[in-house]
């Protein structure tokens, strides 16, 4: 069995020479300044993302920038899979497959609005990944379906025919598509977790720690929806949620789901794990909604708290590959964020209160 | 120099109906870091007030970063205001600039539209395109039918009138509307859309006065003609995206000249009321403080005095004197430019603090040794001095960041000292061509008798390195004593890790090495001497801690002295004294790496030589070439950033406190 050091030793120092060229918080600083739109995008002529300007300039279309976002992201997980050992393989397939099921809940998003909804198209088509990522999947196929079953016969072979099949007369009948989606979350966490079973021991608590972490947040994100858009009963909360997250439990959920306070809830890991982020706990919710935007936050500075953990530790883990996923992921989306908010004409502070 | 230069503070007062004249001077002369007195409240007299600028600073700071990334949009970069800027300045009209602004945007906005409408038409071309490609028309005599056809074609015709009124609302779907002919007031089309859309594309082609007509017989060979219509579609498509991102790069070019001038007048104002948020003022009179160098004293306190014509008072405070408002004093790095190099180095590492040594002018002779000796080759060191002239070249001509060019001269340095150990080490491209003018390094790694009296074996070489470990060693512990001296704290001195004490401790371990070494490994110094150079100094440390209880006992009034303080003491004596002992033992190891990589710069050459000698012809040079360009890129890079480590931790951490803060003067060249 390869040893930790001969696993890690050369994908360690190529990440952690790509952590260092990662945008500094003043380059996020300055675009959320950016006067505009073409200004922002200016910016980034200097950096990695100069092609995003280059996009723009020729299309005037931030989507197609966004588009070319996406595909960046995903050769980056393909790019650092070649350097992996074996062991380590499945967990990218498996972190690697949450592009795909994105795509594909896109794609459906489109069949089932043109479909279902009888809305017109809104030129979403343009903006889905035609492209293979794991599994040959027409989207094309999809996009002009007539019905779920149709979608499902074009996906088989791949492990979400069967969601599609489960759940199509489901969101036909009701009208949505959550629980489909739903669906295809669990199966990724799932598919995640098996991935993570797998790995050598010394791998597993600290990818465990970290997806956990991840599912935190993912469940935080679904319970803000339900509440929102659809104020289900609480056991649906709850059926709903994907397992395995770190900090917050089937308990946590509930009592979120209906307090008042959100300090009683999370106050005792916080304070016990993360003293740091106590602070947090102080700012004032008016509502439930800004009250669970409060724990997502808490939970994203959790993530962030985690990376930086495992940057300082032990460094021949498959930590530093997550680490660097995380780091990314979060990097993109704060450029996706600001460069939406440059085109909707967002204020700078608000910009600079989300990043 | 040696020092950071010597800082100078000015408390002024001057008449309110000068201050405007004498701000313009202020920033003419470009010497001064203003203090905020308002931020520094204890000192604030009541009867002061913040001087209120005629236009708000906010407003002038958002509208010329505005105008600045419109200009950086159109990729140009304003060059900072000049003196005659400054005596032109006039009135920000920000309400006119803002809507100047405003309109271009919209101008510019609304070119955006219009590039997002064709790109959507393009993206819908380009996705039936696709379909076609993939799937086929489904037609059958047009193309072989489909698994999944998706197409759905039908041709019509409709009055000629209604033509444009169809091109136009089909525009938003994914369709192509081919023109087969004309009769009459009548056009005959061939519509290709997705099946998909065919309720909405019924609706249009109702709209249209479409009415269904037979496939003409010529619209058979239809497959060939659609992508030929497609192709055609996507160039006038594409050429006008052209054109429109053209005209948007334009936008910023044609008004330049103007928003060029607003620029430089909004950054010259933004400098002024800069400088006058950092004025307070009575009813009459305006206060201002701040630091400069004191070399600039004399002319500042002229121009001041003239500006005001005498009608000022000017207080000069030494740095460190009581009288000097605020507590951080600015550092001021000056050394000639040839140093800048090697000033980048140090900065990066930190600023050091204000009084205390600059080591610039020492970093440039340690830095070029230790690369040199890593990387010693007249021919190796020539390429890396071109590349360096390349950089500075390219970099100066494009204006590019001032990092980057200082590194070019940096790759210049290091070219040139490796030139200046090749010659010492007669090392050309890895041959001897030449007689060393010291030793031969290559001889010594082969292996072959080098006829020199002093440096004969690989134990040689790695005490060269050893002996240059301890005079940088010894640099930094004196550079530390003169710091320590220059700042009265005369304990410290003697107590400190890099003081006195500890460079007791360094010396007799230096004399107790040299010894066992001169007597084979088979003896030690006698008892006496060994007391005298180690343990004399170490049973004085153990008064350190003791010394620090009590002298600092009256700043902790409840502090009482308890009996297991003593073993405190004794615990933080045999730290401290670990400390130094493993400490100096391994920064002056830590130099054998110079020798290291000197050898594994030579053992990599004698390589390529070996193996270009197992090939002949064109392979052989070919393999000499690969191998001195792997040798310059890898062994360059390891050699530039050990010689940097080697600075940064066995050198400056004996002396250096990068706690200072950056001189920053508002200036008409300032950045922020």
């Amino acid at each position: 069995m390869a040893g930790q050091l001969s696993k890690y030793a050369f994908i360690n120092a190529k990440l952690r020479a790509r952590i260092s060229k990662i945008l500094s918080d003043d380059v996020f600083n300055q675009l959320a300044a950016a006067p505009s739109l073409d200004a922002a995008l200016t910016l980034l002529r200097e950096t990695p993302f100069a092609a995003l300007e280059e996009i723009y300039s020729g299309t005037g279309d931030l989507k197609q920038a966004e588009l070319e976002l996406l595909k960046n992201e995903i050769e980056i997980y393909r790019n650092i899979r070649r350097y992996l050992h074996r062991n380590s393989i499945g967990l990218v397939d498996a972190l690697l497959s949450r592009f795909e099921i994105d795509n594909l809940k896109n794609a459906i998003r489109i069949y089932f609005d043109r479909k279902i909804r009888k809305r017109p198209g809104d030129g979403g088509i343009h903006y889905i990944l035609y492209d293979h990522i794991i599994h040959d999947i027409p989207i094309d196929i999809i996009l002009n379906a007539e019905n779920f079953d149709e979608i499902a016969g074009v996906c088989e072979g791949t492990p979400y025919s069967r969601i599609i099949r489960k759940y199509g007369h489901t969101v036909e009948s009701e009208g949505s598509l959550f629980r489909m989606e739903i669906a295809f979350d669990h199966f990724y966490y799932h598919n995640l977790l098996a991935a993570i079973e797998k790995l050598d021991r010394p791998d597993r608590a600290m990818a465990l720690r970290l997806a956990g972490v991840e599912i935190d947040l993912q469940n935080i994100n679904w319970v803000i929806r339900f509440k929102n858009f659809y104020d289900l009963p609480l056991e649906a909360v709850l059926a709903a949620i994907v397992p395995g997250g770190f900090n917050l439990n089937s308990a946590i959920i509930d009592e979120l789901y209906s307090a008042q306070n959100v300090t009683s809830v999370l106050g005792g890991f916080v304070k016990s794990k993360y003293p740091g982020l106590s602070a947090l706990l102080s700012s004032q919710t008016p509502d439930i909604t800004s009250r669970l935007g409060l724990v997502s936050r808490i939970l994203e500075e959790i993530m962030k708290h985690e990376v930086r953990r495992i940057l300082a530790g032990y460094p021949f883990t498959i930590g530093i590959i997550l680490s660097y996923f995380a780091l990314k992921r979060d990097e993109l989306k704060k450029i996706r964020m600001i460069l939406n908010a440059k085109q909707y004409g967002v204020q700078q502070e608000r910009i600079e209160s989300v990043i | 120099m040696m020092f950071t230069s010597r800082m100078i503070q000015l408390f002024a007062v001057v008449l309110g109906k000068d201050s405007e004249r004498v701000t313009e001077a202020l920033l003419r002369e470009g010497v001064m870091q203003f203090i905020n007195i308002s931020e520094v409240e204890s000192q604030r007299p009541n009867s002061l007030s913040a001087v209120k600028p005629r236009v708000s600073l906010t407003e002038i700071s958002d509208l010329r970063k505005r105008v600045e990334g419109f200009l950086h949009t159109g990729g140009i970069i304003p060059a900072a205001p000049k003196e005659t800027d400054l005596n032109n300045r006039i009135p920000v009209h920000i309400e006119k600039e803002r809507n100047h602004l405003a309109q271009i945007a919209s101008e510019r906005e609304s070119i955006r539209q219009r590039q997002r409408t064709i790109q959507q038409e393009i993206l819908n071309i380009e996705d039936i395109r696709r379909q076609v490609e993939l799937y086929g028309t489904g037609l059958s005599g047009v193309t072989l039918p489909a698994k999944h056809t998706f197409i759905s074609m039908q041709t019509g015709k409709l009055p000629v009138s209604n033509v444009k009124q169809l091109e136009d609302e089909l525009r938003d779907l994914p369709s192509a509307n081919i023109t087969l002919g004309r009769e009459n007031d009548m056009a005959y089309h061939l519509l290709i859309s997705m099946k998909r859309d065919s309720e909405q594309i019924n609706k249009i082609i109702a709209k249209a006065g479409w009415t269904k007509v037979e496939l003409p017989a010529e619209a058979r060979s239809v497959k060939k003609n659609i992508f030929k219509e497609f192709s055609e579609k996507l160039k006038a498509l594409t050429d006008e995206q052209k054109k429109l991102q053209i005209k948007v790069n334009e936008l910023a070019k044609t008004d330049a000249k103007h928003f060029k001038e607003t620029w430089v007048n909004l950054r010259v104002n933004e400098l002024f009321y800069k400088i006058q948020t950092h004025f307070e003022s009575s009813s009459r009179t305006v206060i201002f403080t701040g630091w400069l160098l004191s070399s600039k004293k004399e002319k500042l306190t002229e121009l001041i005095k003239k500006t005001c014509q005498d009608r000022c008072y000017l207080e000069w405070n030494e740095a460190g004197s009581k009288d000097t408002i605020g507590d951080e004093i600015p550092v001021k790095l000056e050394n000639p430019k040839i140093f800048a190099p090697f000033q980048m180095l140090v900065s990066n590492f930190g600023i050091p603090k204000y009084g205390t040594i600059d080591p610039t002018p020492f970093v440039m002779p340690l830095y070029l040794s230790m690369f040199g000796l890593m990387f010693a080759d007249v021919g190796q060191g020539l390429i890396l001095a071109i590349l360096g002239v390349l950089g500075v070249y390219l970099l100066k001509k494009k204006g590019q960041k001032e990092g980057l060019y200082y590194l070019s001269w940096l790759i210049i340095w290091c070219g040139f000292s490796s030139i200046f150990f090749g010659a010492l080490f007669g090392a050309f491209f890895g041959m001897g061509l030449f007689e060393p003018l010291w030793f031969d390094f290559h001889g010594i790694i082969s292996g072959h008798s080098v006829g020199n009296s002093v440096i004969n074996d690989v134990f040689d070489i790695l005490s060269v390195t050893i002996y240059f470990g301890i005079s940088v060693i010894t640099l930094g512990l004196l550079f530390n004593w003169i710091n320590i001296i220059r700042s009265g704290k005369w304990m410290e001195l003697f107590f400190d890790k890099g003081g006195i004490l500890g460079g007791w401790i360094y010396g007799g371990g230096i004399y107790i090495a040299s010894f066992m070494i001169a007597h084979d490994y088979k003896g030690l110094p006698p008892g006496k001497t060994l007391f005298l150079l180690v343990g004399l100094p170490s049973l004085l440390l153990l008064f350190k801690e003791p010394y620090h209880y009590f002298a600092h006992r009256k700043d902790e009034p409840g502090k009482k002295f308890n009996p297991l303080i003593i073993l405190n003491f004794l615990m933080e004596w045999l730290v401290e004294l670990l400390e130094i002992f493993s400490g100096y033992l391994s920064n002056t190891l830590s130099f054998m790496r110079v020798a290291g990589l000197g050898i594994a710069h030579v053992c990599l050459m004698i390589s390529f030589f070996t193996l270009a000698d197992m090939t002949s012809g064109i392979a052989s040079v070919l393999i000499l070439i690969l191998g001195n360009i792997l040798v310059i890129a890898l062994e360059g890079l390891t050699a530039g950033v050990q010689a940097l480590r080697l600075n940064y931790y066995e050198f400056f951490t004996k002396f250096f406190h990068g706690t200072g803060k950056l001189f920053t003067p508002i200036s008409l060249s300032s950045y922020k």
